[in-house]
């Protein structure tokens, strides 16, 4: 029973560590970001509390408004598409044996490399004498300038964060219908229903829990979308791919505007809170 | 689910995977070798122009006259590259073997002990998952760089080790352990560190493999904070160094060559381990 004296100690100092880098790299920022929001705060450390002002600013910015519209655009085209593709993958991976773990391995190759290097890669492919472009001359096509075009960029974007990620949510899923009893598709094989009643009828509503989260993960990763397009865009052409992340990198790291870059953040912030409290609140009301 | 809990056998004996139907299989594999292929493409573009001679046109689908390593060894010994690797190294293998350390510690004492506020904490650690890590990269940045951290490890490394997900898994996997364990070594009179040693370490091994994995991928693969934390090649990772090399180069090869290297670890990584990545996905969702 000695032990249970020392516990309360021996407990926090275990803990220790973690907390204290918890506490300095990860809460006092979250506080600091809603404070710096009120503040003037630009690269010199000078600062004095201006109150809501920069949100004030931020309303009649038209740079966030066409932001904030680039990022939710980029988010309805990547998120159906990363959904469909890791979807189909999964259900087709789900339905052989033979080469199974091979064609899964394949797939899921890229999501081990970085934005960064996706980003390169993906720029040529895009390029007047890239892949594509190569490809559609074949065919007496094109040339076709997706990093020039402002209704082109997005989707193309889109396309790469879709190749460089799909494996992740392929594997969740996958896993979700691995879970799913053969007996029950079984039962109903035998009832007599083809294979589309059978997929709408028991393996989509099974699935709807890693479903769910994967519609969830791939939502938040949508809004936080930005190595590619450092690397591909720079926010171009004419700000067509210009994010909320890249405007607060833009903010604060160009015109070193800490106070209003932290304002672009908190509105980030937000959004992606509204959404983990959706998920909590739906997943809260299936497991009761 | 009451249909599970009356026929556990039949889906046990039945995975949903068995071939229900012979034949008719074809168009699946056609389907799956057209989605490899397109995802293999990308690749196989990368090697072609990486391995295609300075200065010759890069042509798309179409194999060039003659292959060459030049670009990868000029890369190699190009100023920066090196140091630009050395520092992606470190900034990995440091923050692996502290996260393990800080995270399984943390991880144990949230599952195992009982001291004040525990749940308050477990809580805001919950919490700040909720966070998105840019919204504090402004006062992040201000605060490091306030103190001195601008363009050195310590500013690069120690505000990435703040990990939930990491603390998340740990603590799940620990209470999974029985409190026997714990209790026995205690009765012997091990001491806590000791007890955390030979008991936690060796039990907890699969998932902190499975966890240094990840640590190292995401840090590798890193790319805002060392963007905004690094301002010279002393401190700059391979990340962000294709980023310069990008403005600096125009030569497609040499920044194809550039960026097939930086993929290396996570491809070895890949060939070695895939099994292990595919299934701790499967089973933690961690990503």
């Amino acid at each position: 029973m000695r032990h249970r004296l020392r516990d309360p100690v021996t407990g926090l100092l275990f803990v220790l560590p973690m907390l204290v880098l918890f506490l300095i790299f990860r809460i006092f920022p979250t506080l600091g970001a809603a404070g710096m929001s009120l503040t003037n705060w630009n690269i010199g450390g000078e600062w004095s509390f201006t109150g809501a002002d920069n949100y004030a600013r931020l309303v009649n910015d038209p740079n966030f408004w066409s932001s904030l519209r680039a990022t939710l655009v980029y988010t309805v085209i990547y998120v159906p598409l990363v959904m469909a593709v890791s979807l189909g993958t999964a259900l087709l991976l789900n339905s052989i044996v033979f080469m199974r773990g091979l064609f899964r391995g394949i797939l899921f190759l890229p999501y081990v490399t970085s934005f960064v290097f996706a980003g390169i890669i993906w720029r040529w492919i895009y390029e007047f004498d890239g892949l594509i472009n190569g490809l559609l001359a074949k065919l007496d096509l094109g040339p076709v300038a997706f990093m020039e075009r402002s209704e082109l960029v997005l989707p193309a974007l889109a396309l790469v964060s879709c190749w460089k990620g799909f494996g992740y949510s392929m594997l969740i899923l996958l896993a979700g219908l691995k879970a799913i009893p053969g007996s029950y598709l079984e039962a109903a094989k035998v009832d007599g229903a083809g294979p589309w009643q059978r997929f709408r009828g028991i393996t989509l509503p099974l699935l709807k829990p890693a479903l769910f989260f994967v519609l969830v993960i791939e939502t938040i990763a949508s809004f936080q979308v930005f190595d590619t397009i450092y690397v591909m865009t720079g926010g171009g052409p004419a700000k067509a791919s210009y994010t909320l992340i890249y405007g607060i990198f833009e903010r604060g790291f160009r015109f070193w505007e800490f106070g209003y870059a932290a304002t672009w953040g908190m509105v980030l912030f937000a959004i992606v809170l509204v959404i983990s409290l959706i998920q909590r609140r739906f997943v809260g009301r299936e497991n009761t | 689910m009451t249909v599970t809990a009356t026929r556990p056998a039949t889906s046990r004996v039945r995975p949903a995977a068995a071939p229900r139907r012979h034949g008719r299989r074809w168009p699946l594999y056609t389907l799956l070798t057209i989605m490899s292929l397109l995802t293999l493409g990308p690749f196989i573009a990368m090697v072609i122009v990486a391995l295609t001679p300075r200065g010759e046109p890069t042509v798309p689908v179409q194999w060039p006259d003659s292959l060459t390593f030049d670009n990868i060894t000029q890369v190699l010994s190009a100023s920066g590259f090196a140091e630009w690797t050395i520092n992606s190294l470190i900034y990995s293998a440091v923050s692996v073997v502290i996260i393990l350390l800080t995270s399984s510690m943390a991880g144990y004492a949230f599952a195992k002990k009982r001291f004040p506020g525990r749940d308050t904490m477990l809580w805001t650690f919950l919490a700040t998952m909720m966070v998105p890590f840019q919204a504090t990269l402004i006062p992040l940045y201000v605060l490091v760089s306030d103190f001195g951290g601008a363009d050195t490890f310590w500013g690069l490394i120690v505000p990435t080790l703040a990990n939930s997900q990491a603390v998340f898994l740990m603590r799940q996997f620990i209470l999974g352990l029985p409190d026997e364990l714990f209790d026995a070594a205690k009765v012997d009179g091990a001491s806590e560190l000791r007890v955390y040693w030979t008991i936690v370490v060796p039990l907890t091994k699969p998932i902190l493999a499975t966890l240094g994995v990840f640590v190292f991928l995401w840090h590798w693969n890193d790319f805002l904070w060392p963007l905004v934390i690094s301002q010279s090649d002393a401190t700059r990772t391979l990340t962000v160094g294709l980023t310069v090399l990008k403005t600096e180069e125009l030569q497609w090869s040499m920044l194809m060559s550039s960026a097939a290297i930086s993929a290396v670890p996570c491809l070895l990584v890949f060939f070695l381990l895939q099994r292990y990545l595919v299934n701790s996905i499967a089973m933690t969702g961690l990503k």
